[in-house]
């Protein structure tokens, strides 16, 4: 199946092609792949983030479906 | 702790005589929309405190404040404070400063920490939640947890804002459905970046302005 992947701010040179950026990749996926699964694939640190999928909030055990839209967003600290 | 909904410290009194801000520009109906709003801000120091600000003069009725600290020597450099508050409750301070704003603000203050399991009771009720605390887990937490819970609830957080980079990498992006996040989404004040008055408040700024314009029914940024 294929998933889009976007991820933002420093989180977006994890993307397996290493350019950088917040445009979304397609990812060939294996049917049952969760969001964890992706986050260890791709070598995310473990760091504070936020989830969603199709714009809605998801969490990480969440099985990613055919079409799915995966965008995951670290947020930084100051306030 | 005083829980929101059983403190209103200065509840709208009919009888009262209040100055409303002059604002001849808008439409009286778009006027009573805000003012018959709820504004739940999560974090009273540099964001908050001003998004609290710009909300009560921009027409809000009604706002929920929330946060654990008190004012201290090294707030006054960007946060709506003054001297002779150091050591208060922030959200005491704070609800004193608006009220000296609008009379008729309704104020709901919890001095707490704010964790998944007060979260929802917080912003029960709210028209909009502003994220505006300064630890990114926290920032996640809340995000995560009123995406999940409340997704229907707009909600403005703030990433990047540190430093002394242009306000004009500072923009407000929709993020999701839901979701706006103001800043320049990397500056992180852990990188020792120092926190300006000038930078912090652009993107309280920006953050407020969300809320108006989603209040109004314009939900794109």
């Amino acid at each position: 199946m294929q998933v889009d992947v976007v991820l933002f701010a420093h989180f977006s040179g994890f993307q397996p092609d290493g350019k950088g950026g917040r445009h979304a990749r397609a990812f060939e996926l294996a049917e049952g792949t969760t969001i964890a699964d992706v986050i260890a694939m791709i070598g995310l640190p473990d760091e504070p983030r936020v989830i969603f999928v199709n714009s809605r909030h998801a969490p990480e055990e969440r099985e990613l479906r055919q079409g799915d839209r995966l965008a995951i967003f670290p947020p930084v600290a100051g306030g | 702790m005083i829980a929101p909904d059983t403190l209103d410290l200065h509840p709208h009194r009919p009888d009262e005589v209040s100055v409303p801000i002059p604002d001849t520009a808008l439409d009286p109906e778009l006027r009573a929309r805000l003012r018959g709003c709820t504004v739940a801000i999560i974090g009273c120091g540099g964001l908050g405190s001003n998004v609290a600000e710009m909300l009560v003069r921009s027409g809000v009725g009604r706002l929920t404040l929330v946060d654990f600290d008190v004012v201290d020597e090294r707030n006054l450099n960007r946060q709506f404070f003054f001297r002779d508050q150091i050591g208060m409750p922030k959200v005491i301070a704070l609800a004193e400063n608006l009220q000296r704003i609008r009379s008729d603000v309704r104020l709901d203050l919890l001095q707490d920490r704010v964790t998944p399991e007060n979260l929802l009771g917080v912003v029960r009720g709210a028209c909009a939640i502003v994220e505006a605390v300064d630890d990114a887990g926290a920032k996640a937490m809340i995000v995560n947890t009123c995406l999940a819970e409340v997704p229907n609830v707009p909600l403005v957080t703030a990433s990047g804002l540190a430093g002394y980079g242009s306000t004009n990498a500072i923009v407000t992006e929709r993020m999701a459905e839901n979701l706006y996040v103001v800043g320049d989404l990397t500056s992180d004040v852990r990188d020792g970046h120092p926190l300006f008055a000038s930078r912090v408040m652009a993107a309280a700024a920006a953050q407020a302005h969300a809320v108006v314009r989603v209040l109004l029914g314009y939900p794109e940024p």
